[in-house]
C-alpha cells in the first residue's frame, strides 16, 4: 500500500533523514523507532506532505504521493496525529473534528454527528464542546486521533499517541488503535513507549540519524544488538 | 512614457536618487531597529517623524534655532516621546497576536495624525533657511546642501547604531532579547527595559530625522503616510534588521523613486516604487543583501 | 435554540429597522444610512479578515473598484448602475482572484500580508489620480437622474436606507448560512491553525482565494452603494489606506469572527464619529478620525475581542460559576 524508495531530508547541513526505503502492506502494524532526534516525525512530515523530500519517491496505492500538498495526501487516504499536538484552539473539540470530516461529508449536520461519534471513540465526549485550548495536553492528543479518524484514512501515522500516558492510560490507547486495526486501518507507530509499539507492530524499523539500521519482527528487534546500541544511554530503554 | 531623456537627466535623477535614498535610509533606522531586530510592529513611525518634523519646524520657525542645533532638543524629545507611546500601549499588548500590534499602532497613527491637524491645520510647513539655497554643481548635476548633510547623517547614524548593537553591553542585551527573551532573561538581562531602550532609541532616530529633514523637506500631518511605508519597503528590503542593508535599501527605494518620476508620467513613479516592494516580499523576502536562508 | 433562530433573528431586527425612518429626521437617516454602508463593507472584510483570520489592509481597493466602475460606466455610457454593479462584481472578483492567489501562493501573513495590502490600496490611489478619463486626482461627480430604482437613485435618503436594510440583512443572512458550512469551517481552521487544516485535507491556499474574492465582491458592492449615495467618487475617499482601516475598524470594535460584531461596531461608532464630524467638523478637523483612533488602542488593550467577545466572554464566566455547559451545542461562537 506504501512504497517508500530512497526518502532523504536535509536541513542545511543536517541530514534528517537518509536513503530510507520500506514497504507497508494493507492491514499491516508498523513500529518506526528510533532514539530521539532520529528522525521519525521527519518522516511523518515527508509522508503526510507538509515536508518535500530533498530526494526520493513515496507511492501510496501505487500513485506517487511525494511533491503533493498535505491536503491532497489526506484526501487520499493517508492521515497523521502531530507529535506536537496541533488543535484549533479557538473552536469546541467536536468543530475541532468536523473538519477533519469535511474532506468526505459536505452537510454541517453530517460532520457534526461524525465528529461526535469519533470523539465518543476517543473517549472525549464529555469535553465535546469544550474549547480546545481549555484541554489538557492528554486529551489534545486523544483529539489528534479524533481529527486524523474523521478524515477515515487508510493509512494512519501516530506520532507518539502514548507519550506521556499512565500505565492504565497506555491499555486504552493500545486497545483503541488495536480497534482501528480490526476495521481495516493500516498504522504506522512512531513511540518511545516500548510497551505500546511492541504489543501492537507486526513489524518494526529501526533508524538512527535518518537511516535505517534494523527491521524484523518485535522479536527480532528486542534481540538485535544494533539496535540496543543505538539505544544505548538513551532514556527510554528497549528492554 | 519618456524613454528618450538625455544623459543631464538621468544623471541628476541618479543623483537625486541617492540623495532621496539616503534620507529614506535615515527615517527607516528606527524601524529597522523595532521591527527588524526586536520584532516590536509599530505602524505609528510615520507618524512619529511627523511629530519629529514639527517639533524641529517649530524650533525653526518660531525658536529661530538653526536647525541643525534642534537636534539637540529633537532627539532627547523624540526618545521619551517613544518611551511613552510604548509604556501606554505596546508594551501591554506586546504577547497579543501580531493582527492586534498592527491594530493598535494603527490606532496611534490616526490619533497622532489627526490631533495634528486640528493643532496645526493641513497646511504644508516648511522654513527658509539659508542653507537652502546652498548648492553643490558636479558638472550638470546640482546637489543641494541640506540633503548631502542628511545623507552624511544617514551614514553616521546607521554607523552609530551599528556600533552601538555590536559592541555595548545595552546594545548585546538589546540583540539577546530579541533573539531569546527567556535566555535573555535567565542571563540577568532586564527585558522590558531592554525593549523600552530599543524603542526609545528607534524613535530618537526619528527626531535626528526630523531636524535633518526640515531645511529641505516639508511637514504637514499626513506626511508620515507615505513615509511610514516607505519606512516598512527599506527594512524589508534591507532583510529586516540589517543596518547596512537598511542603507542599500533606501538607495534602491530612493532610485526608483527618482529615476521612475523621470520615466512615468505624474505620481504613477508611486506605482513602480509599490511594485517593487511587492515584487521582494514575494520573490526576496530575505531582502536585498543576505543569502537565502534553508 | 432551534437551527432557525439566527435567521429569524436577522429578520425581525431588519423588519424593526425598517421602522426608523418614521422618527428620524434628514440628519439621523443621513447617518442610518451611513451606518448600514459602513456596517455592510465591514461585514464583507469580515469574511477575509475575522473568520480566515487574514488581516487585510486594503480592501478599499475592491470598495473603490466598486464604487469607480459604476461612476465611470453611467457617467461614460450612460448605463443604469445596475449593469455597472455586475461589471464591479466581475472585476474586482478577478482583483481579489489574482491578488489572493499571488499573495497566499507565496504565503505571505501577518505584516507582511498586512503591508502588501496596504502597498496595493495605495498604489490604485495613485494609478486613478493619473487617469483622466477616471476624473483624476479630482475624482467623478455623478450625476442625479431622478427618483428611480433603474437609476439606483432616490429622492430622499429612505430609498437608499431600505436598498441599504436590504443589503446588510442578505449579509447577515449570507454569513449566518455560511456558517454551518464547510467552506467557513475550513476559513477557521486556516485561521486556527494552518498547518493542521493542510493536515485534515483543507486545501488553505484555495480556501483563502476564495474568502478574498468572497469579501472583495461584497466590498465591491458596498462600493458601488456608497457612489451611488454621495454620486461622487474621489481616489482618497473610496481607495487607499484611511479607507481600508475605516472599513474594518467596526468589525474589530465589533467582535471580528461573529455574524453580528460588524454591525454592533458600526451601529456604536458612525453615529458618533459623525455627530462628532457633525458638531466639531468645521472648528476642529479630524475629530472624527481621533476618535476612531481612540477607540481602536481602547479596544486593543482592553478588549481585543471586541464587544461580542467581551460580552460572550463575561456571560461564558459567569454561567461557569452557574456550572452549566459552557457553551451551546450549536457550535461556540456568540452569534
Ligand atoms: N525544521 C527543521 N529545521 C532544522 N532541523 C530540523 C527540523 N526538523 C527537524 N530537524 C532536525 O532533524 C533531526 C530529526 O528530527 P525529528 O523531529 O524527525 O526526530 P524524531 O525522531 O522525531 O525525534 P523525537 O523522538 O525526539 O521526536 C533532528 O536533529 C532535528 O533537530
Ligand atoms: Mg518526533
Amino acid at each position: 500500500m506504501l512504497e517508500v524508495r530512497g526518502l532523504t531530508r536535509r536541513f542545511g547541513g543536517l541530514v534528517a533523514v537518509n536513503d530510507l526505503s520500506f514497504e507497508v502492506n494493507e492491514g499491516e502494524m508498523i513500529g518506526l523507532i528510533g532514539p530521539n532526534g532520529s528522525g521519525k516525525t521527519t518522516t511523518f512530515s515527508m509522508l503526510s506532505g507538509a515536508l518535500r523530500p530533498s530526494a526520493g519517491t513515496i507511492a501510496f496505492n501505487g500513485e506517487r504521493i511525494d511533491g503533493l500538498k498535505a491536503n491532497k495526501v489526506c484526501r487520499k487516504g493517508l492521515a497523521r496525529t502531530f507529535q506536537v499536538v496541533q488543535p484549533f484552539p479557538d473552536i469546541t473539540a467536536t468543530e475541532n473534528v468536523m473538519i477533519g470530516a469535511f474532506v468526505n461529508v459536505g452537510a454541517g449536520r453530517q460532520a457534526e454527528a461524525k465528529a461526535r461519534e469519533m470523539l465518543e471513540r476517543v473517549g472525549l465526549t464529555p469535553k465535546a464542546d469544550t474549547l480546545a485550548k481549555e484541554l489538557t495536553l492528554l486529551q489534545l492528543k486523544r483529539l489528534e486521533i479524533a481529527k486524523a479518524l474523521a478524515t477515515e484514512p487508510k493509512l494512519l501515522l501516530l506520532d507518539e499517541v502514548a507519550a506521556g500516558l499512565t500505565s492504565t492510560e497506555v491499555d486504552v490507547m493500545l486497545q483503541l488503535v488495536r480497534q482501528l486495526n480490526t476495521e481495516g486501518i493500516t498504522c504506522i507507530i512512531v513511540e518511545h513507549v516500548m510497551r505500546f509499539v511492541m504489543n501492537l507492530s507486526h513489524r518494526c524499523i529501526v533508524i538512527d540519524f535518518g537511516s535505517q539500521i534494523a527491521e524484523g519482527t518485535p522479536e527480532e528487534i528486542l534481540n538485535n544488538p544494533a539496535v540496543h546500541a543505538a539505544y544505548l544511554g538513551e532514556e527510554a530503554s528497549i528492554a | 512614457m519618456n524613454f528618450n531623456f538625455s544623459g543631464a537627466v538621468l544623471s541628476q535623477a541618479i543623483a537625486s536618487g541617492i540623495m532621496l535614498g539616503g534620507l529614506f535610509a535615515l527615517i527607516s533606522i528606527g524601524l529597522t531597529l523595532i521591527w527588524g531586530v526586536m520584532k516590536i510592529i509599530n505602524f505609528a513611525q510615520g507618524e512619529f517623524l511627523m511629530v519629529g518634523l514639527y517639533l524641529a519646524y517649530f524650533l525653526v520657525a518660531w525658536g529661530h534655532i538653526d536647525p541643525y542645533i534642534t537636534i539637540l532638543v529633537t532627539v532627547p524629545f523624540m526618545f521619551f516621546f517613544g518611551i511613552g507611546i510604548f509604556r501606554a500601549t505596546i508594551s501591554p499588548i506586546l504577547k497579543d497576536p501580531v493582527m492586534n500590534q498592527i491594530m493598535l499602532t494603527l490606532g496611534v497613527s490616526l490619533i497622532l495624525q489627526n490631533l495634528a491637524l486640528m493643532l496645526f491645520s493641513a497646511n504644508v510647513q516648511s522654513v527658509h533657511t539659508r542653507y537652502a539655497t546652498w548648492n553643490i554643481h558636479i558638472g550638470p548635476v546640482v546637489i543641494s546642501a541640506p540633503q548631502l548633510i542628511a545623507l552624511f547623517g544617514s551614514v553616521i547614524c546607521t554607523l552609530a547604531v551599528w556600533y552601538f548593537l555590536k559592541t555595548t553591553d545595552s546594545g548585546r542585551a538589546i540583540r539577546a532579547s530579541a533573539q531569546n527573551p527567556t535566555a535573555a532573561t535567565l542571563m540577568g538581562i532586564d527585558v522590558p527595559r531592554t525593549y523600552l531602550l530599543a524603542f526609545g532609541l528607534g524613535s530618537a532616530t526619528l527626531g535626528l530625522a526630523g531636524s535633518l529633514m526640515i531645511p529641505f523637506y516639508y511637514t504637514q500631518p499626513t506626511v508620515g503616510v507615505f513615509l511610514g511605508l516607505i519606512m516598512f519597503i527599506v527594512v524589508v528590503l534591507g532583510g529586516m534588521g540589517n543596518l547596512v542593508g537598511c542603507f542599500v535599501g533606501g538607495l534602491v527605494i530612493g532610485l526608483a523613486e527618482t529615476v521612475g518620476a523621470a520615466v512615468f508620467p505624474g505620481s504613477l513613479a508611486r506605482v513602480f516604487t509599490f511594485s517593487i516592494f511587492i515584487i521582494f516580499l514575494l520573490f526576496r523576502p530575505q531582502g536585498v543583501l543576505s543569502k537565502r536562508q534553508t | 435554540m432551534s437551527l432557525k433562530m439566527p435567521y429569524i433573528r436577522i429578520l425581525v431586527v431588519g423588519a424593526l429597522i425598517c421602522l426608523l425612518p418614521l422618527v428620524l429626521d434628514t440628519f439621523y437617516m443621513h447617518i442610518a444610512v451611513l451606518v448600514l454602508i459602513w456596517a455592510f463593507l465591514a461585514c464583507a472584510w469580515n469574511i477575509i479578515g475575522g473568520y480566515a483570520g487574514q488581516h487585510s489592509l486594503g480592501n478599499g481597493l475592491y470598495m473603490g473598484i466598486g464604487a469607480y466602475t459604476v461612476a465611470y460606466l453611467v457617467n461614460r455610457f450612460a448605463l443604469t448602475p445596475w449593469v455597472g454593479l455586475l461589471v464591479a462584481i466581475a472585476l474586482s472578483a478577478a482583483a481579489a482572484a489574482f491578488i489572493g492567489w499571488i499573495v497566499f501562493r507565496y504565503a505571505l501573513k501577518g505584516a507582511y500580508f498586512a503591508l502588501v495590502t496596504i502597498a496595493l490600496t495605495e498604489a490604485a490611489v495613485y494609478v486613478v489620480s493619473n487617469i483622466p478619463a477616471l476624473g483624476g486626482a479630482g475624482g467623478m461627480q455623478m450625476e442625479y437622474r431622478g427618483n428611480s430604482l433603474a437609476y439606483m437613485q432616490f429622492a430622499g435618503q429612505s430609498g437608499y436606507f431600505y436598498m441599504g436594510v436590504l443589503m446588510v440583512v442578505f449579509i447577515l443572512l449570507l454569513t449566518q448560512w455560511y456558517k454551518s458550512k464547510r467552506f467557513f469551517y475550513q476559513l477557521i481552521a486556516v485561521r486556527e491553525n494552518e498547518d493542521a487544516a493542510e493536515a485534515l485535507g483543507v486545501d488553505t491556499v484555495k480556501a483563502k482565494i476564495k474568502a478574498n474574492v468572497m469579501s472583495g465582491v461584497l466590498c465591491a458592492v458596498g462600493g458601488v452603494f456608497y457612489a451611488q449615495y454621495f454620486l461622487y467618487v474621489g481616489p482618497r475617499s473610496v481607495f487607499g489606506e484611511v479607507v481600508s482601516v475605516q472599513i474594518l475598524i467596526y468589525a474589530i470594535v465589533g467582535g471580528l469572527g461573529t455574524t453580528w460584531g460588524p454591525v454592533v461596531g458600526a451601529v456604536l461608532l458612525v453615529p458618533l464619529s459623525e455627530i462628532a464630524r457633525g458638531q466639531l467638523g468645521n472648528s476642529l478637523p479630524g475629530s472624527q478620525l481621533l476618535l476612531s483612533g481612540v477607540v481602536m488602542v481602547l479596544t486593543m488593550l482592553f478588549m481585543p475581542f471586541g464587544i461580542i467577545g467581551a460580552v460572550a466572554r463575561l456571560r461564558q464566566r459567569w454561567q461557569h460559576r452557574s456550572a452549566t455547559p459552557l457553551v451551546d451545542s450549536q457550535g461556540g461562537e456568540a452569534s
